[in-house]
C-alpha cells in the first residue's frame, strides 16, 4: 500500500517534470492573463441582485432574447449555406474569374457590419440613389416600406453578406486540402453536383463549417452598432440599457455573465453533437482537390453566382461609400488623417503579432498534451471574444488601475503609467481577439496532426527545435491567416478602442464612428474606405501567401 | 537483454480500460521482433511508450541497460536514440529527400552528414533521388526514404508502425524482403507492429501475439505459424494462432 | 538556441509596446510640461470642438489632451481611476453629467467668468457643471400635410388624432429618455408612463435609425409629424446632399407647450473632475469655451443653441424664432432617467 502511493507520487513527480516545459509555463501564463478581467465578471455574476434586476427579467429579458435567439438562428442558417456553398463552388470548379473570387469572397470581411448597415440605409432610404433617382427621373414615388431595411430582416442581410467569409474561408480551406479523395469518389460515382454538395461535401464540412458560424455568431450576438441603429432589441441592447440607462454596471455585468455561460454552454453543445465524428483525418498526405472546368450555361451559373454575392457584400456598399467620400473629401482629410493610419495600423499590427504569438504557444501546448485539462483549458480563449467589448474594458480598467496603484505605492513611477499608456488597449485586444487567432492556428495544427512532430522529436529535436524547424514551417498559413484575422479585426473594433485609448489617440474605426453616431455618415465615409481597403490589401497578401504553398 | 519491458501498464487519459495491462517482454539484440495483433490491440501504443511518445502508468521500458521510463524516469523521446518509421511515413513535405534523411544528424559535420546520406540512399536504393520532395515519389520510394531517414542517426532500435499498410500487395512481398536484409546488414534491433501474419512471418526472429494489451502467445514463426508454411499456400496454412484469436 | 529566437521575439515585441507606451506616456507624465496641459474626457464627437481645443491651444499655450467614449463609460473609468484621472468631463446630456456629479466625481468652481457667460439655469446648483450649448426636442411636421394649428403640446401627441401619424426614434436614445425624465419631474411618473402609452400607439412605425431618418420618413409619407432635436434638422437644411436639403425643406418645426410647460430643452455641459491636476488650466478652457467669440463658433457650426444669451444663435435657427423653455433643473433629467427607462420598457416602446 505504501509502495503504491510511493510510486503514485513519484510519477506524478516524473510526469510534471517531463510536461512543465517553457511551452505549458508560457501557455499558462498566458491564459490566466487574458482570464483576470473575466474573473471580475464571473465574479460579478455571482453577486446579489437588486430590484432592477427584477425589472430587467421582467420587462426586458424575454423578447431581447427571442429577437437575439432569432438573428442568430438565421444568421447562422444563411451564413452557412452562402459560405459553404462558395466555398465548393471555388474549390469544385473552374469559371471565369475564379482566382479573384478565392480572395474577392473574403473582402465583404474588410467592412464593419455597422458601417455597412448604414451604408445600405443610406443607399435604401428616402434620400438614397435609389429614391432618389426614381422620384427625380421619372417621378415615381414608392412604398416606403419596400425600402425598409432597418428591421430584423434588415439586420439579418446586413449580418449575412458582411459575416459569410468567415464561413466560407474555413470551409474553403478544408475542401481544398482535406477532402480531395472523398469528393474525387464521389464524382467517379456519377454523383450530380447538387448531391455531393450535400450529401458529402456538408457532412465532412461540417466542423469547418461549425467552425465558421461559430464565428460569426460571435460576432453577431456581440454587435452593438447595427442593432443600435436598425433599432431591434437584442441581448446586447439589455445589457447597455441597463448600464447606460438605469445606470446599473452591476446588473449589466450580470447580464454579460449570462451570455457569456450561455455562448460556453452551446460551444460545449456542439462539441458534444459533433461527439467522436471527427472528419478531419490527419492523413500526412496532402493532395489537392483539381477542380473541373465547367463548360456553357453552367459556367455562367456559377460565375453569376459568385458575382451576386460579391456585388451586393461588397461593390454596391464600396461604391457608396466612395461616392460619400467624394462629397466630403476636403472637409475630413488633413495631415492629422495620416496620423490617424498610421495609429490604426501600428496598434493593429503590433496587437496582432502579439495575439498570433500567444494563440501559437497556446495551441502548441494544447495539442502536444494529452487528457481533458489541456484540451478544455485553451477554449477560455473563447471568453474574450464572447463578451460584449464594451464590459471588457470595465474588467480591464479595473485590472490596470490595480496595478498602476500598486507600482505607484511602491515608488517606481510618480504617476499612473500602465492605463495611461497603449499598453492598456493592446491588452485589452488581447483579451478580445486572442480567440480568432487561436482558431486558425488550432485548426492548422488539427490539420497536420502530431506525426510530424513525433517524427521530428524521435529523430533527436526538442519540443522546441521541433517546432521551428518542422512545424512552424507546415502551418505558416494558418498562422499568418490567425495574423490577418485579429490585424482586420483590430482595425475595426470600436468600443475597446474608444474607451481605452491614450490620450489624443485616435484610428480610423473610432474616427468613422465619431462621425458615424452624429449621423454625419458622408464624413464617415472616408475613414470607413481605408479600413476597407487596409484590410483588403491583408486580405489579397494572405491569400497569395496560401497560393504559394 | 537489450530491450527489457517489465510490468507494463498503460491507457489514454479519459480512456476506461487500459491499452496494456502488466506487460512483458525482452528482446535480444540483433533480434527483429514482430508484434501481431488486430487493431486495438494495443500495439502501437506499445510503440509509442517505447519510443517515449506516450508515459506510462505503470512499470518500465529499458534499452540497452539505460532506463528509458520507470517510476521517476522518463526519458523524452529526443534523448532516447531509438528510430521510428511512421504507418503513413511523416516525412517532411517541405524538405528534399536528402534533407529529410540527414535531418536527425545532429552535431555532425557537413561532410560526415553528406556520406551518412550516400550510404543509406545506397542501402536502401534511392540513389538519383536526393533533390526530390516527397510528394514527387513513389509509395515505395516514399516508404525507403523513411527508412533511410530512420536508420541515418545510427539507432540503437529502430520500430516500424504497420510500415506496409499503404503499400500495393505486389510491392509489399519486395519491399518486406529488401527490408530485412537491410536489417541484418545494418545489425539493428527491431520492432515491427503489424496486424498482416505475413509480415510477420517473413521478417520475424520473434512473434508476439497481442490482444486486448495482453500476450497471447509468443515465440519463433515456427513455433506460432507451424512448420509447413508457404507464402503461396496461405489459405492452406493453419496457424496455431488463429485458433486462440 | 531556437528558445532563444523565442525569447528575443517576445523581448522584441514588448520592447516595440513599451516604446509605444513610452511614446504616448511622455505626453501625459512630463513634470515640467505638467502646468502647460489639461487632460478632457467628452462624449462629444465633433469637429468643432477639436478646431475649438486647437485655438484654446495656440492662445493660451495649454495643451489639450482627449480622450473620447461614451459618457457612461468614461463616468465608470473615472470612478476606477480614482485619484489619477482627467481634469474635465464634458458630454451632450444634463442626466449624464449629474450623474457624474452624483458618484462624485465633479468640484465646485467658482468663477465670475462663467457666472457672467451662462445663466444660472444652465448651470448645476453647486457649481459643479455648466452647460455650453443648448438643443431644443420639438416637434417637425410636413408643411403640405399638416397645419401648424393642430399642434399644441407634447401631451396633445397622444390624442387618437395622431393614431398611426408619429415618428420618433427608440427609447435606447438619450434624448427620449430625458424628455420622460422631465415629465416626470413636472407632471408625475403616472403620467409621464401615460404618455408613453399614447406615443407609442399612435406612432406611424417601429422606432427606427436616428433623428433625421424621423424628418426623412414625415418627407416620404411614413408619419406626418417627428420628434426631433432641432440640431439634426439644422444640419439637413445646410447638408451637402442635396435631396437631405429638400426633405427638411418640406418640413416645418414647431415649439410645443409654449403656452404650458415650454420645450424640452437639453445641454451639452463640462465640469472640472474632483482630482482634477490641472484645476486652474481646466477652468481656463471652460471659461474660454463660454466666451462670446467661441459660443459663435459653436453656434453656426453645429445648430446649437448658444448658451451664452449674448451670443445669437445661427440664422436657420433664428428663422424658427424664440421660444420658451421647459423650467426645471436640468440635474432633474439625470435623477429621473432609470425611471424613464423603466416606463419605456413597461409600455414596450422598443
Amino acid at each position: 500500500m505504501w509502495l503504491l502511493k510511493g510510486v503514485n507520487v513519484l510519477n506524478w513527480f516524473r510526469n510534471i517534470k517531463s510536461n512543465w516545459n517553457t511551452w505549458t509555463i508560457l501557455s499558462i501564463l498566458f491564459i490566466v492573463i487574458i482570464l483576470l478581467p473575466s474573473l471580475s465578471i464571473i465574479l460579478q455574476f455571482a453577486a446579489e441582485t437588486n430590484e432592477n434586476w427584477l425589472h430587467i427579467k421582467e420587462y426586458m429579458l424575454n423578447t431581447y432574447i427571442v429577437n437575439s435567439v432569432i438573428l442568430v438562428l438565421f444568421v447562422g442558417l444563411f451564413t452557412a449555406i452562402i459560405g459553404s456553398s462558395l466555398a465548393w463552388i471555388i474549390s469544385a470548379y473552374d469559371f471565369p474569374l475564379r482566382g479573384f473570387f478565392q480572395w474577392g469572397l473574403i473582402l465583404p470581411l474588410a467592412i464593419p457590419p455597422y458601417i455597412g448597415a448604414y451604408t445600405y440605409h443610406g443607399i435604401l432610404n428616402y434620400t438614397g440613389v435609389i429614391q432618389t433617382t426614381l422620384r427625380n427621373q421619372w417621378d415615381i414615388t414608392v412604398n416606403q416600406q419596400y425600402f425598409n431595411i432597418m428591421n430584423m430582416p434588415g439586420a439579418i442581410f446586413i449580418f449575412v453578406i458582411f459575416l459569410f467569409p468567415y464561413v466560407f474561408t474555413i470551409t474553403k480551406a478544408f475542401l481544398a486540402r482535406q477532402s480531395t479523395a472523398l469528393i474525387e469518389n464521389a464524382r467517379i460515382l456519377g454523383t450530380s453536383s447538387w448531391r455531393i454538395y450535400y450529401r458529402t461535401v456538408l457532412p465532412i464540412a461540417r466542423a469547418s463549417i461549425v467552425a465558421g458560424v461559430s464565428l460569426v455568431i460571435l460576432e453577431v450576438l456581440n454587435d452593438y452598432g447595427v442593432v443600435k441603429y436598425y433599432g431591434i432589441q437584442t441581448f446586447t441592447t439589455a445589457i447597455f440599457q441597463t448600464w447606460f440607462g438605469l445606470g446599473d454596471l452591476d446588473s449589466a455585468i450580470k447580464l454579460s455573465g449570462t451570455l457569456m455561460l450561455l455562448i460556453l454552454g452551446l460551444l460545449v453543445l456542439e462539441r458534444v453533437l459533433r461527439g467522436r465524428k471527427r472528419f478531419s483525418f490527419t492523413t500526412t498526405k496532402v493532395r489537392l482537390l483539381q477542380p473541373v472546368k465547367l463548360q456553357g450555361k453552367r459556367k455562367w451559373l456559377a460565375f453569376g453566382y459568385c458575382m451576386f454575392v460579391f456585388g451586393i457584400a461588397f461593390i454596391i456598399p464600396f461604391i457608396q461609400l466612395i461616392y460619400w467620400a467624394m462629397l466630403t473629401y476636403d472637409q475630413s482629410f488633413s495631415v492629422e488623417f495620416l496620423q490617424v493610419i498610421g495609429n490604426t495600423i501600428g496598434v493593429a499590427f503590433v496587437a496582432a503579432a502579439i495575439i498570433t504569438i500567444m494563440a501559437v504557444v497556446i495551441s502548441n501546448v494544447s495539442r502536444l498534451n494529452r487528457g481533458l485539462f489541456s484540451k478544455v483549458f485553451p477554449k477560455v480563449t473563447i471568453l474574450g471574444y464572447s463578451i460584449p467589448g464594451a464590459v471588457i474594458a470595465v474588467g480591464v480598467v479595473s485590472l490596470f488601475i490595480g496595478l498602476d496603484k500598486q507600482i505607484y505605492e511602491w515608488g517606481f513611477t510618480s504617476s499612473y503609467i500602465l492605463s495611461t499608456s497603449i499598453v492598456m488597449l493592446i491588452f485589452a485586444y488581447i483579451v478580445r481577439y486572442l480567440a480568432v487567432a487561436y482558431n486558425s492556428v488550432e485548426s492548422g495544427f488539427e490539420r497536420i496532426g502530431t506525426q510530424f512532430t513525433d517524427a521530428s522529436r524521435i529523430l533527436g529535436n526538442n519540443v522546441t527545435k521541433s517546432f521551428f524547424k518542422v512545424d512552424i514551417k507546415l502551418i505558416r498559413g494558418a498562422i499568418f491567416g490567425g495574423f490577418i484575422l485579429a490585424f482586420i479585426d483590430i482595425l475595426k473594433e470600436l468600443p475597446l478602442t474608444l474607451i481605452l485609448r491614450p490620450f489624443n489617440f485616435e484610428t480610423l474605426a473610432t474616427n468613422a464612428f465619431n462621425y458615424a453616431t452624429n449621423e454625419m455618415i458622408h464624413e464617415a465615409a472616408l475613414p470607413s474606405i481605408l479600413i476597407i481597403c487596409i484590410s483588403a490589401i491583408s486580405i489579397y497578401a494572405f491569400h497569395h501567401v496560401l497560393e504559394r504553398e | 537483454m537489450f530491450v527489457n519491458i517489465k510490468d507494463l501498464s498503460f491507457k489514454y487519459p479519459n480512456a476506461t480500460t487500459h491499452c496494456l495491462e502488466s506487460f512483458n517482454l525482452t528482446i535480444q539484440k540483433g533480434d527483429i521482433t514482430t508484434i501481431l495483433g488486430e487493431s486495438g490491440s494495443g500495439k502501437s501504443s506499445l510503440l509509442r511508450l517505447v519510443a517515449g511518445l506516450e508515459m506510462p502508468e505503470k512499470g518500465s521500458i529499458s534499452v540497452d541497460d539505460q532506463l528509458m521510463a520507470g517510476p521517476s524516469t522518463f526519458v523524452q523521446p529526443e534523448k532516447r536514440g531509438i528510430g521510428m518509421v511512421f504507418q503513413d511515413y511523416a516525412l517532411f513535405p517541405h524538405l528534399k529527400v536528402e534533407d529529410n534523411i540527414t535531418f536527425g544528424l545532429h552535431k555532425w559535420t557537413r561532410k560526415e552528414k553528406k556520406q551518412r546520406l550516400n550510404e543509406v540512399i545506397e542501402l536502401v536504393n534511392l540513389k538519383g533521388y536526393e533533390k526530390r520532395y516527397p510528394y514527387e515519389l513513389s509509395g515505395g520510394q516514399q516508404q525507403r526514404v523513411a527508412l533511410a531517414r530512420a536508420l541515418a542517426p545510427k539507432p540503437k532500435l529502430l520500430l516500424f508502425d504497420e510500415p506496409f499498410s499503404n503499400l500495393d500487395a505486389d510491392l509489399q512481398l519486395k519491399i518486406r524482403e529488401e527490408l530485412r536484409r537491410i536489417l541484418k546488414a545494418t545489425g539493428v534491433t527491431s520492432i515491427f507492429v503489424t496486424h498482416d501474419q505475413d509480415d510477420a512471418q517473413a521478417l520475424a526472429d520473434q512473434i508476439v501475439v497481442l490482444r486486448d494489451g495482453k500476450i497471447i502467445d509468443l515465440g519463433t514463426p515456427r513455433d506460432i505459424f507451424g512448420t509447413d508454411c508457404d507464402f503461396s499456400d496461405r489459405i492452406a496454412v493453419k496457424p496455431r494462432v488463429l485458433s486462440k484469436v | 538556441m531556437y528558445k532563444k529566437v523565442l525569447l528575443y521575439s517576445f523581448l522584441f515585441l514588448s520592447m516595440i509596446t513599451l516604446a509605444a507606451c513610452g511614446g504616448e506616456s511622455t505626453d501625459g507624465g512630463d513634470e515640467s510640461e505638467k502646468e502647460k496641459e489639461i487632460n478632457l474626457y467628452t462624449s462629444r464627437h465633433y469637429d468643432i470642438d477639436d478646431e475649438l481645443y486647437k485655438q484654446f491651444e495656440d492662445e493660451t499655450g495649454i495643451k489639450v489632451n482627449v480622450i473620447e467614449g461614451s459618457a457612461d463609460e468614461l463616468i465608470e473609468r473615472m470612478k476606477r481611476e480614482g485619484e489619477q484621472t482627467a481634469d474635465l468631463f464634458y458630454t451632450a446630456d444634463a442626466g449624464r453629467l449629474h450623474r457624474a456629479k452624483e458618484q462624485d466625481l465633479l468640484q465646485s468652481v467658482e468663477s465670475d467668468v462663467l457666472s457672467e457667460n451662462i445663466p444660472e439655469k444652465l448651470t448645476d446648483e453647486d457649481n459643479t457643471w455648466f452647460g455650453l450649448t443648448k438643443r431644443a426636442r420639438v416637434i417637425v411636421y410636413h408643411k403640405d400635410r399638416v397645419d401648424p394649428s393642430e399642434l399644441s403640446t407634447y401631451e396633445d401627441l397622444t390624442d387618437s388624432k395622431w393614431e398611426d401619424r408619429i415618428l420618433i426614434r427608440s427609447s435606447e436614445n438619450i434624448y427620449n429618455q430625458s424628455l420622460v425624465a422631465s415629465f416626470i419631474e413636472l407632471d408625475s411618473r403616472e403620467d409621464a408612463k401615460q404618455w408613453a402609452e399614447g406615443i407609442v400607439k399612435n406612432m406611424a412605425r417601429e422606432p427606427q435609425g436616428g433623428d433625421r431618418d424621423q424628418a426623412k420618413g414625415v418627407a416620404a409619407g411614413e408619419g406626418d409629424i417627428a420628434v426631433m432635436n432641432t440640431y439634426y434638422l439644422g444640419g439637413m437644411l445646410n447638408s451637402d446632399d442635396q435631396e437631405e436639403v429638400k426633405v427638411a425643406e418640406q418640413l416645418g418645426v414647431f415649439f410645443p407647450n409654449q403656452d404650458t410647460t415650454g420645450t424640452h430643452v437639453n445641454v451639452s455641459g463640462i465640469g472640472v473632475t474632483k482630482h482634477a491636476k490641472n484645476k486652474e488650466n481646466a477652468v481656463k478652457l471652460v471659461e474660454f469655451l463660454s466666451s462670446k467669440e467661441v459660443q459663435e463658433q459653436f453656434a453656426s457650426a453645429n445648430y446649437e443653441y448658444p448658451a451664452n444669451p449674448e451670443v445669437e444663435p445661427a440664422d436657420t435657427l433664428k428663422e424658427w424664432g424664440e421660444f420658451k423653455e421647459q423650467d426645471i433643473n436640468l440635474s432633474k433629467l439625470g435623477e429621473n432617467n432609470a425611471e424613464a427607462v423603466k416606463i419605456f420598457n413597461e409600455v414596450n416602446w422598443k
